[in-house]
């Protein structure tokens, strides 16, 4: 005997409304495209790139605010209550989130792009409320999570790290202001450190355990190794810190390094074996971004551990920022999310019958063709005109960019019309 | 395109047929187990007409999108309280 669709009541408690985490990704489809322009405009200081106000800081915070983060909460805020057999607590405070963090996130790229503190201050103030409201989500979801512990412990690890991320904001936002705080070098560190690496490294490595294996229809990864390396994870970040804060900064680094190639090691081995025994064989073009992804992921490691001895190399601290934001965690982020946004569409097109529109169906892929060959030649791009101190080449790759980012955001669009328009079941 | 795959699982899914069609019992299995072994024995039903018929403890919300891309469609069924039941069956 077949049952009417109102029994769908417990499927749609762990299904946010659509617009909901859409528009998370949607903001961060046009801060990546901002971020490309930013860069543009910074141009001439992006090859010796130092943290100081002006467009290349800007564009550095338009993509890790604005699309990494951005599509990080979008992400979590969906797939948790999902994976973790959870109802949705509130589609409130959702919303809320993004109306503070969005704006919040436009006004620290214009205040770090046209040197105005009080805009930066303004737009610090709506970010870090934001990330606090969606820091006390992200516990609410961890804490009554059933099963899945190796996801949830990852949560928990860069929860810690983004607290650390939001101190050490404050602390350089404040030392810009003129307040004094502690050595501003070392809460640069900090903020890296847990930035990339911990918050955002952490929610990546976490998540993965749940999708690479659901996209390669593999078993979960072994919870036992995936948890082995989120601790060896934990301590190295605990060992930067320590590093950071002036005790024995080399010798810890070198460790933490080390600690943090083994937690990547043990990560990758499981991906493999998800991504051999998976029943999906091709998974196209967005693992393409995804392998290179890992592999810039490793790249930054090494290129960390020449910082740390010192390599007499020009440019090395930018080629460093360059693999771990736009090589590890922005090629990695636009490979899974163009995989995630398809199924999601196809998921709320449904409408509440249990016959969707496929998700291929929803998709565009000339305009993904285009993002992927412009996202390569412009990582590409930048590290050559990092290596040859040039502008003009930094100028073309941004170009480059921008015109992926545009051709991302077209698949984008057509994604929200085809799911808005898909012949209801 | 799927292939099999001979990943061994924590906990395997429980398998039988009767003459409702073949049922899968995937119930205590944690994500995404389900999904992969509901679209493994799909995969393994190709050749045959049968329906498979899933016990579910949670509404899969991921599986439905899959079922389309491989030509399956579901229709919930009666189940027991708190439980889900699922009868899939071939699309076209």
């Amino acid at each position: 005997m077949a049952v009417p669709g109102a029994f769908l009541l417990g499927a749609t408690s762990r299904l946010l409304p659509a617009s909901i985490p859409l528009r998370f990704f949607g903001a961060a489809t046009v801060y990546h495209l901002l971020a490309w322009l930013a860069l543009l405009a910074g141009a001439g200081r992006m090859t010796r790139f130092v943290a100081a106000p002006g467009w290349p800081l800007a564009a550095l915070h338009l993509v890790t605010l604005g699309v990494l983060v951005m599509t990080a909460i979008g992400a979590s805020l969906q797939l948790l209550p999902i994976a973790t057999r959870q109802p949705v607590r509130s589609a409130f405070w959702p919303r809320v989130i993004w109306w503070l963090y969005t704006p919040g996130v436009a006004a620290v790229g214009l205040g770090m792009g046209l040197v105005l503190p009080e805009l930066l201050a303004l737009g610090a103030v709506a970010v870090l409320l934001a990330l606090l409201a969606f820091a006390v989500l992200l516990a609410l979801n961890l804490r009554g999570a059933r099963g899945m512990p190796d996801v949830v412990a990852h949560g928990w690890a860069a929860l810690a790290s983004l607290f650390v991320v939001l101190s050490s904001a404050l602390a350089l936002a404040l030392g810009w202001l003129g307040v004094p705080t502690i050595a501003r070098q070392a809460v640069l560190a900090l903020h890296l450190a847990f930035a990339a690496y911990g918050f955002m490294g952490l929610l990546a490595l976490g998540l993965s355990c749940i999708l690479v294996p659901m996209f390669a229809l593999a078993a979960a990864p072994d919870r036992r190794r995936a948890i082995a390396s989120c601790s060896l994870a934990a301590v190295a970040l605990v060992l930067a810190a320590l590093a950071a804060l002036g005790i024995a900064p080399q010798p810890l680094r070198i460790v933490a390094i080390v600690l943090g190639a083994g937690a990547v090691a043990l990560h990758l081995r499981l991906m493999r074996v998800a991504l051999r025994s998976g029943m999906r064989r091709e998974l196209g073009r967005s693992f393409v971004l995804v392998y290179l992804g890992w592999a810039m992921l490793a790249a930054s490691l090494v290129l960390a551990l020449a910082l740390v001895l010192d390599a007499p190399l020009p440019g090395l601290g930018t080629l460093f920022g360059l693999a771990l934001i736009a090589g590890w965690l922005l090629s990695f982020l636009l490979g899974i999310l163009q995989r995630i946004l398809p199924f999601l569409a196809a998921m709320h097109a449904a409408r509440g019958s249990l016959q969707p529109p496929t998700p291929s169906s929803l998709s565009a892929e000339r305009p993904l063709a285009i993002h992927f060959f412009c996202h390569l030649a412009a990582l590409a791009g930048l590290a050559l005109a990092i290596v040859a101190d040039s502008s003009e080449l930094v100028m073309l790759a941004a170009g480059v960019g921008a015109t992926g980012a545009a051709a991302f955001g077209i698949f984008f669009a057509v994604l929200v019309r085809r799911m808005n328009t898909a012949p209801a079941a | 395109m799927l292939r099999p795959t001979t990943t061994v699982m924590t906990l395997e899914p429980r398998l039988w047929s009767d003459a409702e069609g073949v049922h899968i019992d995937v119930r205590g299995l944690a994500p995404p187990q389900p999904l992969v072994a509901i679209l493994r024995l799909l995969h393994e039903q190709r050749d045959g007409g049968a329906a498979v018929i899933v016990h579910h403890d949670r509404d899969p919300l991921l599986l439905y999108a899959e079922l389309a891309e491989v030509g399956w469609a579901a229709e919930r069924i009666a189940a027991e309280p708190g439980g889900v039941r699922l009868k899939l069956s071939r699309t076209g």
